[in-house]
Formats: structure tokens, C-alpha cells, sequence
């Protein structure tokens, strides 16, 4: 399926991590968004990579530190020898 | 009245360690595999970070310099701690994305398929893939899924390249798509085999 722009789909493909993740630079960046502009079977793999990304990426985000933890983590600082006054 | 902060006075400890702690512990409890030593690690980096604090440059990157006590504090101590399942191999690496393995097997575009599959692993087997991923891959990774950082501030964490970065992200991209596939397909999200 190639697209009339300078990139074909498999270099389109070969790409998508970065320009997922903005990694790309400028010049290439260009060339894979006119390439998903104009290629509806690469636009449909860069929308299913986009979203199962985001869902993992959200899942795995789920973790919070304990609420106490930072009160103690303060209070071992307070323990510190030499703790240089006004800090934690 | 106190004089104003300069530009280049370094925050209170306290403030710049709470902006950075859920991720920091998140991390640690994908690394160390529990929340105890999780909290541990966690707490080590901090004591190790207050005693240097007064050496960090004001304005530069926080949770970079923290991260990477954390990750050296993990290496020098947690890692050998940790118990771990089964670690997936590097060999038969899979460079197909989940559109050409949903394709593969005969399920059209795949959209809704991969939709489904993501949708329906929970976190804790997600994060079991995650942990599942081969040493040196699996931080990378973490650094990645889990806390959503560029490529840059991943490669100043670890101290590598940010070709490496790129490169061992993109193979454990494959690995961990090629791992949910068949955890997927264990548990009938996903048909075995060709053929919708």
C-alpha cells in the first residue's frame, strides 16, 4: 500500500515508536504525518498502536507511593547527624 | 523580610522529594518486585539524596539525579534480593506489532481485538509482563510504561546512550506485545491460532 508521498508504509511502520513518542526529528516527523494523512491502512495501525499504548501506559501507572511514606522519610531525616537547619 | 531565593538556591529537600515520590516509589515496586522493599529503596535513595542535596546544581533536573540514586541503590543492593518468575528469552525476537500479529491471525485490522486484549489484562498481569522482560530491558521499560519519561531523561537515569535507550526500548516493546499476545490468547481474549 503506498502512499504518494516520499515515505512508503513499511518506513512509515519502521517509525511509528518514535513518532509516538516524539522522538522523531523535524524532518522525518513531516514525512510519517503526510504519509498517516494520506494512508488510511497506516492511519488505522498508528490509531491502534496509539491506544493500546495509552491503556498500558495508564494501567501500569496506577501505583501511588503509601500516604505516609513522605512524613516518614522526614522524620528518618530528622534523625540525620549534621542535618543543616531549616531542611526537611 | 528574608531575602528572596536566588535563582540559583536550590528548593527545600522536602519540596523537591514530594514532587517526585509516587513515580519514584512506582518504580521501585515494579524493580523490587514488593512494597516493603519497595519502601525501603525508596527511603534509601532519599537519605542518600538529603546527604547530597547540598552539591545539587539548583535548576537542574530533580528526578533525574534522584532516579539515578535510586537505580544504582537498586543495583548495589535490591537487585540480587529479588525473586523472579520466568524471564522471557531475547532469541526469536518478535519485531511484528500487534496490528501484524491481530493480522496474522486472520482478525482483520485488529482494532477491536487489541482493543479488547488491552482492555481486559489488569494491571497486576500487565505488570508481570513488564517484570518478565530481561535485565537492562526491563528498566528501560519501567522507566518508559510506567512513568511516561522521554528518551533523554531515561538515557541521564541510566547512564547509557540514547541510542540504547532506543534500541532496548523497541525490543522490549516486542517482547512485552509478543508476552500480552499469549497471556491473551491463555485466557480466550484473543483466538489461538488463524482464523476469527
Amino acid at each position: 500500500m503506498e502512499s504518494p508521498t516520499t515515505m512508503n508504509c513499511r518506513e512509515a511502520v519502521r517509525r511509528l515508536d518514535d513518532y509516538l513518542d516524539r522522538e522523531l526529528g523535524r524532518e522525518e516527523l513531516v514525512q510519517v504525518q503526510a504519509h498517516l494523512e494520506c494512508c488510511t491502512h497506516c492511519a488505522g495501525v498508528y490509531a491502534l498502536e496509539a491506544g493500546a499504548l495509552a491503556e498500558l501506559k495508564s494501567k501500569l501507572r496506577r501505583i501511588s507511593a503509601p500516604a505516609d511514606l513522605l512524613s516518614r522519610i522526614l522524620a528518618r531525616l530528622e534523625r540525620e547527624p549534621g542535618r543543616p537547619s531549616g531542611t526537611a | 523580610m528574608a531575602a528572596a531565593e536566588g535563582a540559583d538556591t536550590a528548593p527545600p529537600f522536602e519540596t523537591t522529594l514530594a514532587g517526585v515520590l509516587d513515580g519514584a516509589y512506582a518504580t521501585a515496586y515494579r524493580l523490587t518486585g514488593n512494597p516493603a522493599d519497595a519502601e525501603d529503596l525508596v527511603q534509601d535513595a532519599a537519605l542518600l539524596a538529603f546527604r547530597g542535596y547540598p552539591g545539587f546544581r539548583a535548576g537542574s533536573n530533580f528526578r533525574a539525579w534522584f532516579y539515578r540514586i535510586l537505580l544504582n541503590r537498586f543495583y548495589s543492593d535490591y537487585r540480587r534480593r529479588r525473586r523472579r518468575g520466568v524471564t522471557v528469552g531475547l532469541e526469536g525476537f518478535p519485531e511484528a506489532h500487534l496490528h501484524e500479529r491481530a493480522e496474522a491471525h486472520g482478525l482483520g485490522g485488529g482494532q477491536d481485538v487489541v482493543g479488547r486484549m488491552v482492555a481486559e489484562l489488569d494491571a497486576t498481569t500487565i505488570g508481570e509482563a513488564l517484570d518478565a522482560l530481561p535485565d537492562g530491558f526491563r528498566e528501560v521499560a519501567v522507566l518508559y510504561f510506567q512513568q511516561d519519561l522521554p528518551y533523554q531523561e531515561i538515557a541521564e537515569m541510566l547512564e547509557i546512550p540514547i541510542g540504547t535507550v532506543r534500541s532496548r526500548l523497541h525490543r522490549a516493546r516486542g517482547l512485552l506485545q509478543r508476552q500480552l499476545w499469549n497471556l491473551a490468547v491463555e485466557r480466550g481474549i484473543v483466538p489461538a491460532g488463524g482464523g476469527a
